[in-house]
């Protein structure tokens, strides 16, 4: 169960790798039509990505959509992915957090750049697998309290590019500050996390 | 963009970049720069926890049970695109006539032979799945909820935790409330004397700033003495709010931007 290797820091990254071993079996049962595939990785992820789509679009019903399509999207994919590219975690992940924030944009009537067009590019990069099981719950602990100890104005830009996918000057505009300010938060912001997740004091 | 895009300025934006964090012509440019540069892809991997890190910190909920069913559904319904399948078909045609092949040259006792051999490890194995899941789901159920023990605290414990105490309304005379509120941490909410809830509603609780009412989640439904204790998150985005109140919802909580059902409780948050 990929929670363990993430809630245990000593857990080894042979247990962990294990894991990637399963989600890569379920994938190709996908991808050979075998719907089991499917139902074991809802089984391990969904709790995880409904929590991360319901954080987007903050309507249960939306996030259930988002979970619907986001599911239905690896399974008429599973075909094309590739283990070898980035992990599956890590995929479904970005999968729902498109989506989620696709239906936030909708939602808000505001029209952007083409949905399928940039779910299909974080698809085909492969820099945007995360290597979930190698995040330990300690990392995850430290960088949380990171962003608690920041300054509203550093986590507050932090938040809206996250969980609302907006840009640095939608950012800059929402919160009636001028970009340059923007840019200079987010960075210092993003440098202490970073600094938290290497387990220096920020 | 009038900016010039140099490994100094863009080593910066590495780690916004790897946690998921760049959108335009600013994630363009740091993506090339990153296939490029041996230090920047470094720190690019290093960095990457980060988007791991914000996907798992926020509240965790269960979905409905009913979605893992209405997923499966809709798989059934639409079966994946497989470039392969005449291939498969071909391969298994021909493992057909391979079997044939076998039972007529008399070897079919032994294919069965080791089928059935085949069947009982694959029972045990089963067996064995069923029991090691069963005892991580019940780890994990465990860890879930220490976790979830320590938001309360982690809130009454903030240095920015503020106090918001909130009185009944007409609908709610008797009834009364105290907010611990941490922008950063979340709102620890405790309510008495709060009716008992009819089937079909639940209580919700907003932050009301100005005229404008955002929702901080719905509460857990009150014991039999109308006493609740709920932590919900602070919502993103939040302005200074002047106030707190609680609101009578259907299940699924308000059903517009705002509360539709009786304020039950408010109370000034400055």
């Amino acid at each position: 169960m990929w929670i363990l290797a993430v809630l245990d820091d000593r857990a080894d990254l042979g247990a962990a790798a294990s894991h990637a071993d399963a989600d890569g079996r379920a994938v190709r049962r996908m991808a050979a039509g075998d719907e089991r595939g499917l139902a074991e990785l809802y089984d391990r992820y969904a709790r995880l990505l409904y929590s991360l789509a319901l954080r987007i679009v903050r309507e249960r019903s939306d996030a259930e959509d988002v979970l619907q399509e986001a599911f239905s999207q690896i399974w008429r994919q599973a075909h094309r992915f590739d283990v070898a590219r980035g992990t599956v975690a890590g995929w479904l992940v970005t999968v729902t957090r498109s989506r989620a924030l696709d239906r936030l944009r909708r939602r808000k009537a505001r029209p952007e750049s083409p949905d399928g067009e940039r779910v299909a590019a974080a698809i085909l990069d492969p820099s945007e697998g995360i290597d979930l099981q190698l995040v330990t719950m300690e990392a995850v602990a430290r960088v949380r309290a990171a962003l608690a100890a920041l300054p509203d104005d550093q986590r507050v830009p932090l938040e809206l590019a996250y969980y609302e996918g907006l840009s640095q000057s939608e950012i800059a505009a929402r919160l009636a500050t001028p970009l340059g300010t923007i840019k200079t938060r987010m960075r210092e912001a993003v440098r202490r996390l970073r600094n938290a997740l290497a387990g220096e004091k920020a | 963009m009038t900016e010039r895009f140099d490994h100094d300025s863009l080593r910066e934006l590495v780690p916004l970049y790897a946690a998921g964090m760049l959108s335009g012509p600013e994630r363009a440019g740091v993506q090339a720069h990153v296939a490029e540069c041996a230090e920047c892809a470094a720190e690019f991997r290093a960095c990457r926890p980060l988007d791991a890190a914000f996907a798992q910190s926020v509240p965790q909920e269960d979905p409905p049970t009913s979605l893992r069913d209405a997923v499966l559904a809709s798989a059934r319904r639409d079966p994946p695109i497989r470039r392969s399948r005449e291939s498969s078909v071909g391969t298994l045609a021909w493992l057909a006539a391979a079997a044939m092949l076998l039972v007529s040259a008399g070897l079919g006792v032994y294919v069965r032979a080791l089928q059935q051999r085949i069947d009982g490890l694959e029972g045990q194995l089963r067996e064995a799945l069923v029991m090691l899941n069963d005892s991580q789901q019940r780890v994990a159920v465990a860890l879930r909820a220490a976790v979830d023990a320590q938001a309360p605290l982690a809130v009454l414990t903030a240095p920015d935790v503020r106090q918001i105490n909130l009185t009944g309304q007409r609908a709610a005379p008797g009834a009364s409330a105290r907010a611990f509120w941490s922008r950063s941490r979340g709102v620890v909410f405790t309510a008495a004397n709060l009716p008992t809830l009819s089937p079909g509603r639940i209580y919700q609780l907003w932050f009301i700033a100005g005229k404008t009412p955002v929702s901080a989640g719905l509460l857990a439904p009150p014991d039999a003495q109308g006493s609740l204790t709920s932590t919900v998150a602070t919502p993103i985005d939040l302005p200074n709010p002047d106030a707190l109140a609680v609101s009578i919802e259907p299940t699924g909580g308000s059903p517009g931007p705002g509360p539709t059902g009786d304020i039950y409780l408010i109370g000034a948050a400055r």
